[in-house]
């Protein structure tokens, strides 16, 4: 016998795919650093989730909503520091397989 | 031994009487003429039997009118009129004999003519006995006192019995076609002069009642589509009227007399009519309800009787009890509920818009509903106008407004009116809101609906298997008018769900232009649909490659991004080619996951499948995807829970080829219930519960309730927790004593 489908018509999640390898099934995903929405939330300020309120990544390897974090870094006692480790921010370039430019980059040309 | 006194005292009176009596006339001629004038005065106003000839034929009229002159110088007519009673009283026996004849003829046949013969035979004496007009007011007057009382005393009840007979048998027959029977007023006559009008009204007048009384039940019970009242004050005017002149009007002469006759005794019956049709539309309330819109006219009806008649609290008495018989019991369904409650507003608003009448019979409603489980999502899937849910409690006419919170009274107002004075102390003056507003009100807050309308949304856009666009659109519409009533903040979360719809159509669109695959996904924000129900199943074959080939292309449109399947969800439809058939369907992934591990082998248990699949699947549902294969004859049970393929069609499946292309119930994809979610999350926070129990020993709930609070996300009421905590308990997980909860020692 040969099963041919014709069509499926499934269900799926998006993620962001924050490297870190989160294959590990329901795991309630990570909470952005500064405001504790989880990233495939949106940040207090959005309304809507995904493209229009996306992720960034720094060198030191922490991720948060590309907002939360533009609004922390503008704030005087922020001192252009990562949140987390008090290291200078850096945007790191999202070096996922294919090596496309950062977030910011992708997301326009897809809304 | 009379003394000389005495004696001059009586010659004196006789002399006296005997000067009155002989009109100072010579000798006896005086007396002689009195005597004569009394013989022909009596003569004159003699009882007599019918067949002797009138006094008049007797003698000429001046004749006695000289005598009654005589008579009253003399002073002597007192004394003839007793006389004529006298002589009247011994007469009666006659008349009454005759009475009794009439009537025991009446109780014999039954007949009204009997009694009205009675009556016209009476009438016949009367007239007969009836002294001259000429011969004075008091004469006659004492007469017909006397006769009347000597009549009514020898009255049976039988006879009153067949008075209202003869009274109903001349009213206009109910079946009104027919004409009115002549009217008689000669009888009427007879009953007028006889006393008879005077001394039975209240029997008249009840035949008049009773007769309308069954003419409004005849013709209005169970016409609701239309106002009976205008047709019935037609028919009174036009037949209960003209007969009320017969009787009661008979003395008028001017219209004006006859005006103001009408407005007394015609608003009685008015009165009476309202009554009558307004006890008749209380007890057929709930029935009228059933059938608003097409029952308009009775609650017109209704509306208008009440203004006339005080009946309100009857009305709300019938209703409340009807609705606890009849509505508010386990075997009613909640649609049919909401839409009795729905038409019940719609209908006394109508009966009485202050909205007194629907605050005291919908409150029972109201509280019942609160008890049901299924109450809210019957509410909002007819907001979002299921098809399936028959017709619509919304009105579409009806403008669509925010929803209307209670608001305290305005007092500077100047349109203020103060609350209807049979409103109860907790009535509160609500404004005519619209249905959607007084159906939402009938929980405290509006997020349970706002929830319970996620979940079905969730439902219905995961329904949606082809890129059908105008389905999304219309739950957009929908959304959209929802919006206006609960508010845009509220129904966000509705809005990223339709964008997540958009946006897998754009995303597929261009992925499937890059490479063209069979798999269409709609692809959802996590957080913002509500928790699916959970359920994994690994795909087997070439599913699994799909799956991936996709989710590869994906993550190359949007690198920063990646797809976590739900395979649980969604339908396949597929084609399996077999020997000498080929068989096409629309299945849950589950059924298609099954079929394709057929195609590499032949025979299966179902445990093997299960194992197969991921473990996950539960062994109900896993035997209902095997039925429907075998439904579709391509497999077969060879024994218990051991499947095998059947590659050419057994004969016994034949007949089931035809039905080859048919849809396996493809049920929509199950997104939990409020409560179901709300012990999912509940079981999260298990676990802090646990440790606060294991850490502090036992602990108050109040206690509980406010560490928890602490936790993120945690919005449960403390009733919320009180009701888990006793799932707990009957589960044997914690134990409770005065208050305190502890951990179940194992």
């Amino acid at each position: 016998m040969k099963v041919i489908i014709k069509r499926w018509h499934a269900v799926a999640q998006w993620r962001w795919d924050t490297g870190v390898s989160s294959d590990d099934g329901d795991e309630e995903g990570d909470v952005c650093g500064i405001c504790r929405v989880p990233f495939e939330g949106c940040c207090p300020s959005c309304k809507v989730p995904g493209d229009d309120c996306p992720l960034i990544w720094g060198e030191c390897t922490h991720v948060f909503h590309m907002h939360c974090l533009l609004r922390w870094i503008g704030t005087a006692a922020s001192n252009q520091q990562c949140p987390m480790d008090r290291r200078p921010w850096v945007t790191a370039e999202r070096k996922v397989k294919n090596l496309v430019p950062g977030a910011g980059a992708a997301a326009p040309s897809a809304s | 031994m009379a003394t000389d006194a005495l004696r001059a005292q009586v010659a004196s009176k006789w002399q006296e009487s005997f000067t009155r009596l002989n009109q100072n006339e010579p000798g006896l001629v005086g007396l002689l003429n009195f005597s004569q004038a009394w013989n022909i005065a009596r003569e004159c106003v003699r009882p007599r039997s019918l067949e002797e000839p009138d006094a008049l034929t007797q003698y000429e009229k001046p004749t006695f009118q000289a005598s009654f002159e005589l008579l009253n110088k003399c002073r002597r007519l007192p004394i003839l009129l007793e006389t004529f009673l006298e002589d009247m009283r011994k007469r009666f026996p006659v008349i009454k004999a005759e009475m009794d004849q009439y009537t025991l003829d009446y109780q014999r046949t039954s007949d009204t003519i009997h009694i009205l013969n009675l009556v016209l035979r009476l009438l016949q004496w009367y007239q007969k006995w009836i002294p001259r007009p000429e011969l004075g007011a008091t004469l006659q007057s004492a007469f017909v006192l006397s006769f009347q009382t000597h009549i009514f005393s020898s009255l049976s009840p039988t006879f009153v019995r067949g008075f209202k007979e003869l009274c109903a048998s001349t009213l206009p027959p109910v079946d009104s076609d027919t004409i009115l029977p002549e009217p008689n007023p000669k009888m009427w006559e007879a009953f007028e002069i006889l006393g008879l009008l005077d001394r039975y009204e209240n029997i008249i007048a009840s035949v008049a009642y009773e007769h309308i009384e069954t003419y409004v039940l005849t013709t209005c019970a169970g016409h609701w589509s239309e106002s009976m009242l205008v047709h019935l004050r037609k028919w009174m005017a036009d037949k209960i009227v003209p007969w009320m002149m017969l009787m009661y009007g008979r003395t008028v002469t001017t219209t004006n007399d006859a005006q103001s006759m009408l407005q007394n005794v015609g608003s009685r019956f008015d009165f009476h009519m309202a009554k009558t049709l307004c006890d008749l539309r209380t007890q057929e309330i709930f029935d009228i309800i059933i059938d608003f819109p097409d029952s308009t006219g009775a609650l017109q009806d209704l509306r208008d009787c009440l203004h006339r008649v005080d009946q309100r609290a009857a009305l709300v008495h019938a209703l409340r009890k009807a609705n606890q018989k009849r509505l508010l019991h386990p075997g009613a369904d909640t649609r049919l509920i909401l839409t009795q409650y729905v038409a019940t507003i719609k209908c006394l608003r109508i009966i009485d818009p202050p909205g007194v009448l629907l605050f005291k019979v919908a409150d029972p409603i109201r509280r019942y509903l609160r008890e049901r489980p299924d109450t809210i999502r019957c509410i909002v899937s007819n907001l979002v106008g299921d098809e399936d849910s028959g017709d619509s409690l919304v009105d579409e006419s009806e403008p669509i407004q925010p929803l209307q919170q209670s608001e305290l009274e305005e007092y500077t107002d100047p349109n203020w009116e103060p609350e209807p004075v049979d409103a109860g102390p907790d009535f509160r003056a609500n404004k005519p809101s619209d249905v959607i507003s007084t159906l939402i009100s009938i929980y405290d807050s509006k997020d349970l609906f706002v929830k319970e309308l996620q979940v079905l949304l969730a439902q219905r856009l995961l329904a949606i298997t082809d890129d059908n666009s105008e389905k999304v659109e219309k739950e957009r519409r929908n959304i959209e008018i929802l919006k206006i009533r609960f508010g845009e903040a509220a129904l966000q979360v509705c809005e990223v769900m339709l964008k997540d719809m958009t946006d897998s159509k754009r995303i597929n669109g261009h992925i499937q232009s890059h490479k063209e695959s069979v798999i269409h996904p709609t692809i959802i924000s996590k957080h913002f649909w509500p928790i699916l129900e959970a359920g994994e199943i690994s795909m087997p074959g070439q599913f699994q490659t799909f799956q991936d080939e996709y989710a590869k292309e994906f993550s190359a449109f949007k690198p920063d991004k990646k797809l976590r399947w739900l395979p649980h969800m969604g339908t396949v439809h597929l084609e399996l080619q077999l020997e000498d058939r080929a068989i096409e369907a629309d299945v849950p992934p589950l059924e298609a996951a099954f079929i394709e591990l057929f195609s590499e082998q032949d025979v299966w248990t179902m445990d093997q499948l299960i194992t197969k699949t991921g473990l996950s699947v539960d062994r109900k549902a896993a035997l209902k995807a095997l039925l429907t294969w075998v439904d579709l004859g391509a497999i077969k049970e060879v024994s218990e829970h051991t499947f095998k393929l059947l590659e050419v069609a057994e004969a016994s499946t034949a007949g089931r080829e035809l039905r080859a292309a048919t849809t396996s119930v493809v049920e929509l994809p199950s997104a939990l219930s409020i409560q179901q979610q709300q012990a999912e999350q509940m079981k999260l926070y298990w676990k802090f519960i646990e440790g606060m129990l294991t850490n502090l020993g036992s602990l108050p709930i109040d206690r509980i309730q406010s560490m928890l609070r602490l936790a993120q996300g945690y919005d449960q009421t403390v009733e919320q927790l009180g009701a888990f905590m006793e799932a707990a308990r009957s589960e044997g997980l914690v134990i409770t004593r005065d208050g305190m909860w502890r951990l179940n020692p194992k």
